[in-house]
């Protein structure tokens, strides 16, 4: 792979089959095979023959309607699913943020969660404590909210804290999941300072988001992603315009066969 | 529409370290066992500060608080003492060196218990944290495993406290004083948690695939416990009944522990040997079906 690329995504299909089953239980499958009968399944093509470079420092928007296969992709990039074809190649250390609070646990105050949502993503205990106060100065949250357990804190306070661990992170990747539109107008321009700030240092970020101005703010290249496919690839506004139109209009590029 | 393929110059990250990982697609294989243990061992503190943080989790709404990691043991024992001492009354053993036997066995049981039923479960109720961090899956019933011996530590007290009270009460009965054949018991417990987190690992995927393996684990460990020399001695089985000792993966280790805790005696070979091969065939057949299973259960749970 060339050496300024940070990701490379050849030829990638994620499928995966859903039990059409209530419950996959014992008994039903003890029952399937005494009738002889095969799971019934549905096949769901999540991601289908994409192939996209992404090259290192680049800000990269996501775009595309529920269904799309947008987190998926997220998803697999960072090593979650696995391809069913094709192969990613990532070079670079990858921290995650596709869903807020993850590895929290309620009952725990918000300095115990610092460290059990920080060491989720990969951070180590010495890295952590020298970010907590770092931590929760970023998430302003009121005084002494940060002792009390997280299941008293406010939606808001509670994005707020779990954006705030997920940026400490110094990674060379990172995937943002519509984490963006954690808390009030106020914190929501200090997560695109914090943004802008990771940009400059040359990270690479995968930003997925229904926040159109999301997209043409912070990114500099943006692909549209329809059932699956890549429909498009191109500057941020292009991409925004003609997702809109089709948004508006319902339908798609005509050159959307060919890609 | 279409990109013209061109980019603005890139800035320079300076801490950039190349880190090159390749996902591709796999077919209930392992993937390469040396990252993974790596990774495995990166993050092992992971593992040690959720058991830490669950098992505080776990008593802040308790007014007893830590002090039911001390009644929980001191409450089971006494329960199945009655239960023996009922069923069996006039047995041949005296009674302290029964109660003995049936502490430690019992902690030693529930210690291996607890990292197979909540290893079991850490997979399906980890569903946010498997759906959205990527690290080794195997941390999740290691952390299980851990907890499980921070709550098997304080029966260790518990049980010298009876013990000593019990010499006291009853001063004819024989209990061991201090020997150095209880250098084996580190030995013992280590064999009993590699034994407990390897079968942890078997029904943590099985509980992927099937969600009702967690109920029948409810059943399943209850037979197991009759089945194993905690409520009855090793010594007291005859002929053909000698092989539940070794049928029976904490066969060796409850066998062992009856030696050395409440008879103070070494181990022999034939027991040495039996703990070490229930602890390595359960890591090793453990390991195998769960880490060549992990990177379907994103998409199973």
């Amino acid at each position: 792979m060339p050496q300024d690329l940070a990701i490379r995504i050849e030829d990638l299909s994620i499928t995966y089959k859903v039990s059409l089953e209530a419950k996959r239980t014992l008994k039903n499958a003890v029952m399937r095979a005494s009738l002889k009968q095969k799971e019934r399944t549905r096949t769901i093509e999540a991601v289908k023959n994409l192939t996209l470079d992404i090259p290192h420092g680049s800000v990269l928007g996501i775009v595309g309607s529920n269904g799309a296969g947008k987190s998926t992709l997220m998803r697999s990039i960072a090593g979650i699913l696995s391809p069913t074809e094709g192969r990613i190649i990532v070079n670079g250390k990858i921290s995650t943020l596709l869903a807020l609070g993850v590895g929290f646990n309620p009952a725990l105050s918000g300095r115990d969660n610092i460290v059990l949502g920080g060491l989720a993503s990969g951070l180590n205990m010495e890295e952590i404590s020298n970010k907590t106060d770092e931590i929760a100065d970023f998430a302003a949250l009121p005084d002494g909210f940060i002792d009390l357990p997280v299941r008293t804190y406010s939606s808001g306070m509670y994005g707020r804290l779990s954006f705030a661990v997920a940026v400490s992170m110094t990674p060379d990747i990172l995937l943002l999941d519509e984490a963006l539109s954690a808390g009030d107008a106020a914190f929501k321009e200090k997560s695109f300072e914090r943004m802008r700030q990771l940009c400059a240092e040359a990270r690479t970020i995968l930003i997925v988001s229904h926040a159109l101005a999301t997209v043409t703010d912070l990114c500099d290249i943006a692909i549209w992603m329809h059932k699956g496919a890549l429909v498009a690839k191109g500057k941020p506004e292009e991409i925004v315009d003609g997702y809109l139109k089709f948004l508006n209009v319902g339908s798609l590029p005509s050159n959307y066969e060919d890609m | 529409m279409a990109w013209d393929g061109t980019l603005t110059p890139m800035p320079v990250n300076e801490n950039f370290v190349s880190k090159i990982q390749v996902f591709e697609p796999h077919r209930a294989s392992l993937p390469p066992l040396i990252p993974y243990l790596k990774e495995f061992w990166n993050r092992r503190s992971f593992a040690t500060e959720l058991a830490r943080f669950n098992d505080k989790a776990e008593y802040l709404d308790s007014r007893l608080g830590k002090v039911w990691l001390v009644l929980n043991p001191l409450l089971l024992g006494f329960i199945y003492y009655l239960v023996v001492t009922i069923i069996r009354p006039g047995g041949s053993l005296p009674g302290l060196t029964r109660l003995d036997h049936l502490l430690i066995g019992l902690f030693t049981f529930y210690f291996a218990q607890n990292c197979v039923t909540a290893g079991a479960l850490s997979i399906t109720m980890g569903g946010r944290l498997i759906l959205n961090q990527a690290f080794p899956r195997a941390l999740l019933p290691f952390s299980c495993a851990i907890q499980a011996f921070q709550q098997f530590l304080p029966t260790i007290p518990v049980y010298i406290f009876v013990l000593l009270v019990g010499k006291w009460a009853y001063p004819t009965t024989q209990v061991p004083g201090w020997t150095w054949n209880f250098l084996w018991i580190p030995f013992i417990l280590i064999c009993t948690g590699l034994t407990g987190f390897g079968l942890a690992l078997v029904f943590a995927t099985l509980n992927v695939y099937f969600r009702d393996t967690n109920k029948l684990l409810t059943y399943i460990t209850r037979i197991w416990m009759y089945l194993s020399p905690v409520l009855w001695l090793p010594n007291s089985l005859r002929g053909n009944m000698k092989v539940l000792l070794y049928i029976n993966p904490l066969g060796p280790v409850l066998n062992a522990t009856s030696r050395v805790w409440v008879s103070g005696e070494s181990l022999n070979n034939s027991t040495i040997l039996w703990c070490i091969f229930w602890a390595v065939a359960s890591i090793m057949v453990g390991g195998y079906f769960f880490i060549s299973r992990e990177r379907d259960f994103a998409i199973r749970i």
